[in-house]
């Protein structure tokens, strides 16, 4: 997202096989306190994180956040910055959620261009994708979406036919499912 | 440090005076008074064991430095720059263990600062910072003075605070002392708004774990016994096994386990930059420096070492050069406290995550005897003949040179001296031929590389450790940088012995030209003021010295003249530090001295 340089040598990388970045997601829970979102995103950009989605909101506790990190790096890369990210004092807990027990969704608002001539093309289309019509004017449709993130791009892709104005996505969000809390 | 008896031991009687109840020194008082988040700060100060602060005053932090005045308890320093304050106090925490405490205002103040919190960042050492910010409704509103310091301090701080209410104010204070000492250490700054300053509140002592009793508590944590256990293998198994001690051993206070664990195993030692004097090069197995400017030998042995063993280091890119070639055919058994450094640089066999001296005591206890006769002779056998071809080679005998400033000095101080260093060539040289055996003596900027650090760092070492002689080394560069605090050890009365090698260069910077840059001394050449009649004017006391021969008389005048002394050592301009490994190359791979490369006279 922030981060799209070729891939060059650096911490954490020095036993890392060329090529072996995938996507891993990291739940990172911290203290609600001023400047640790700060610092949070600091030791990202610093580190060199390829970020690919970045979600916050809050949790369970009060006073506490929950981020969900989305980055594309290799095993050794993304131990590396957990290491350095749970230096941070206001994070409590630091989770890879990566393994395939993890419910992962995202939330997008996709505002088409819906001339009444496609109106119902469209809304179908949407329905398709469990999609729901949030507002409608005019010119204009706006379908909302969730789901994992390939189901969110199929529907954004099929949409660009008729004219897409814009897209707000939440980035994705992750629990790691049955009684595995964090 | 403050031991965890003398906190316990102060007694609980409360002694309120009358209108602001404040107390002259003396017992902590453990009942809730109502004071100002001024007297709150200095109050909590002193419960931290803090005795000086080194600072400067302003807008937004004069209702604290009104506070001041009434607690003599505290000592406050009064620099001539915030970046003074900041390695001064960065200097007396390297020189005692304990955290160094600086104090600005806001804006400037505070971004003054910044050198030398991101030194202390870079090189593990406990500060803390208090900085002043505007009044809380001014915040966000580009108030005169205002800098986001919480945002520009970000990166080179361990933590910071921004302080919202003055209740918060003493946990706060306790909290940041406790994060700079534990685990690695760390600068932490703590910004307080002028209006916090001034409010009120009912204070009463925080009750947590003081800072020593928890950095204690985090050192006390044992390292695994299964990771021991396989050191203590692969130590067994190794022919050509190395240490390489760091700046951890020295925070640590580990210099007696790794003199213990070198001895048993029969392991030569090496020592960084920031290890040096955490292990006595008197030593039979000390075989010195590694890296860019490290002697031949040491980078050799490295390159057909089996084994490394670093303690409380983090294979820094100056010591490893490129790191995919450094010690090709060894494994690696890291220790350190923090476990981000694992693996950030050499992939280790065995990451042993703890306080050096808890790993090196279990090491002890675990390993078995060794010998490694034969290797410690291959490499004194390297030594001696890279000395015996640096002896061949014709030298300039007129001006004073390097090496016998630094003999002298050692001559004269018995070796006892504190030595604090700038940056640059003559920061090597010192590093590679001062002969270190004092624990804990050699203090300098290590990974930041701060020119301009040596001075004031210098005076927050004598401050920290006042029976101690301490000279500066520095260039005539460097010198120059921080010079103005010369008037702030006038001012305390403090006795500072300042040597300058001066060659009339950035001579580090006309190094790298030389060799890398066609010879293109870019900027480099540079003017310096009379430093006999700067010392004058300043009320101190200035040499000048030309001469080969003087030299050894110079400084012995220098100790036996009262209060800081300068002495301007004219050396030869275009001298190099060898060997050199070029960066990003293979510290095998050195630029050696030769009998051409000196013909610079």
């Amino acid at each position: 997202m922030t981060n799209q340089a070729a891939p060059t040598e650096r911490a954490g990388q020095s036993n890392a096989p060329q090529g072996s970045e995938r996507s891993h997601t990291l739940v990172v829970i911290a203290d609600d306190q001023h400047g640790a979102l700060d610092r949070i995103v600091g030791v990202l950009r610093r580190r060199r994180a390829r970020l690919q989605s970045f979600a916050l909101g809050r949790s369970e506790l009060p006073n506490v956040v929950r981020i969900t990190v989305v980055m594309n790096d290799s095993e050794v890369g993304v131990e590396q910055l957990v290491e350095q990210l749970r230096k941070i004092v206001n994070v409590r807990q630091i989770v890879n959620l990566s393994s395939e027990h993890t419910v992962v969704r995202e939330l997008a608002l996709i505002k088409v261009n819906g001339a009444s001539s496609h109106f119902n093309e469209i809304v179908e289309l949407g329905h398709l994708f469990g999609a729901h019509v949030v507002d409608v004017a005019q010119e204009t449709v706006t379908l909302e979406v969730t789901g994992n993130e390939e189901k969110v791009e199929k529907l954004v892709s099929l949409l660009q036919d008729y004219g897409i104005r814009e897209v707000a996505r939440t980035g994705r969000l992750a629990m790691a499912r049955g009684a595995a809390d964090l | 440090m403050q031991t965890a008896a003398t906190i316990t031991q102060q007694p609980e009687i409360a002694q309120i005076s009358s209108a602001g109840s404040l107390r002259e020194t003396g017992p902590l008082h453990d009942e809730a008074r109502e004071l100002t988040g001024s007297q709150i700060l200095c109050e909590a100060l002193i419960r931290e064991g803090v005795e000086l602060l080194f600072g400067y005053p302003g807008g937004a932090i004069m209702p604290f430095y009104d506070a001041l005045t009434s607690y003599p308890a505290l000592h406050h320093v009064l620099v001539r720059h915030e970046q003074g304050a900041a390695h001064a106090a960065d200097g007396y925490a390297r020189a005692t263990g304990k955290v160094g405490v600086c104090v600005a205002t806001s804006g400037p103040g505070a971004t003054n600062l910044v050198t030398g919190l991101a030194t202390a960042y870079m090189d593990s050492t406990p500060v803390v910072a208090l900085t002043g910010q505007v009044a809380r409704p001014f915040i966000g509103r580009d108030a005169f003075q205002e800098t986001d310091v919480l945002g520009v301090t970000q990166p080179i701080t361990k933590h910071n605070y921004l302080v919202q209410r003055v209740e918060d104010l003493a946990d706060i204070v306790r909290e940041a002392f406790q994060l700079a000492l534990s685990g690695r250490p760390g600068p932490v700054l703590i910004d307080v708004p002028k209006d916090i300053q001034f409010s009120k509140t009912l204070y009463r002592p925080s009750t947590r774990l003081s800072s020593n009793e928890y950095a204690r508590a985090a050192r006390t944590q044992q390292p695994s016994p299964a990771a021991i256990a396989r050191a203590a293998q692969l130590i067994a198994e190794a022919q050509r096994p190395l240490i390489m001690s760091g700046h951890g051993v020295i925070l640590a206070n580990a210099w007696s386990e790794l003199q213990a664990f070198a001895e048993k195993t029969n392991i030569p030692v090496i020592t960084t930059l920031l290890g040096l004097s955490g292990f006595p090069e008197t030593h039979p197995l000390a075989i010195g420096m590694p890296g860019m400017h490290g002697p031949a030998h040491v980078n050799r042995a490295i390159g057909v070492a089996d084994l490394i063993i670093g303690v409380g280091l983090r294979f820094d890119d100056r010591v490893t050069g490129k790191a995919s070639e450094f010690a090709p055919r060894a494994r690696f058994i890291h220790i350190d406290i923090d476990p981000a450094e694992m693996h950030k640089v050499k992939p280790a066999a065995v990451p042993i995550v703890s306080d050096a001296k808890a790993a090196l005591k279990a090491l002890v206890e675990a390993v078995e005897p060794g010998d490694h006769r034969t290797w410690i002779s291959e490499i004194r056998n390297n030594e001696a003949q890279d000395q015996d071809h640096i002896a061949a080679i014709p030298r300039n005998t007129v001006h004073p040179d390097p090496i016998s400033i630094l003999e002298a000095i050692r001559a004269e101080t018995h070796g006892d001296a504190i030595i604090v260093t700038d940056v640059g060539q003559h920061q090597m040289w010192t590093a590679r031929h001062y002969t270190w055996t004092r624990p804990n003596s050699h203090i300098t900027s290590g990974g930041l590389g701060t020119m301009g650090f040596a001075l004031p760092a210098a005076m927050g070492v004598k401050m920290g450790v006042p029976d101690a002689t301490v000279w500066v080394v520095a260039g005539d560069g460097g010198i120059q940088m921080n010079i103005q605090e010369l008037a702030t050890l006038k001012q305390e009365g403090l006795a500072i012995k300042v040597a300058i090698m001066n060659n009339g260069y950035l001579g580090m910077v006309r190094q790298w030209q030389h060799f890398f840059h066609s010879g293109n001394y870019s900027e480099t050449p540079i003017t310096g003021p009379d430093y006999v009649q700067l010392a004058a004017a300043y009320g101190l006391t200035g040499m000048h010295v030309t001469r080969h021969e003087e030299v050894a008389e110079a400084v012995h005048q220098a100790m036996e003249k009262e209060g800081t002394v300068i002495i301007d050592f004219v050396i030869e301009s275009e001298a190099n530090v060898y060997p050199m490994v070029a960066p990003g190359s293979a510290i095998t791979n050195m630029i050696e001295e030769t009998e051409e490369s000196t013909g610079h006279d």
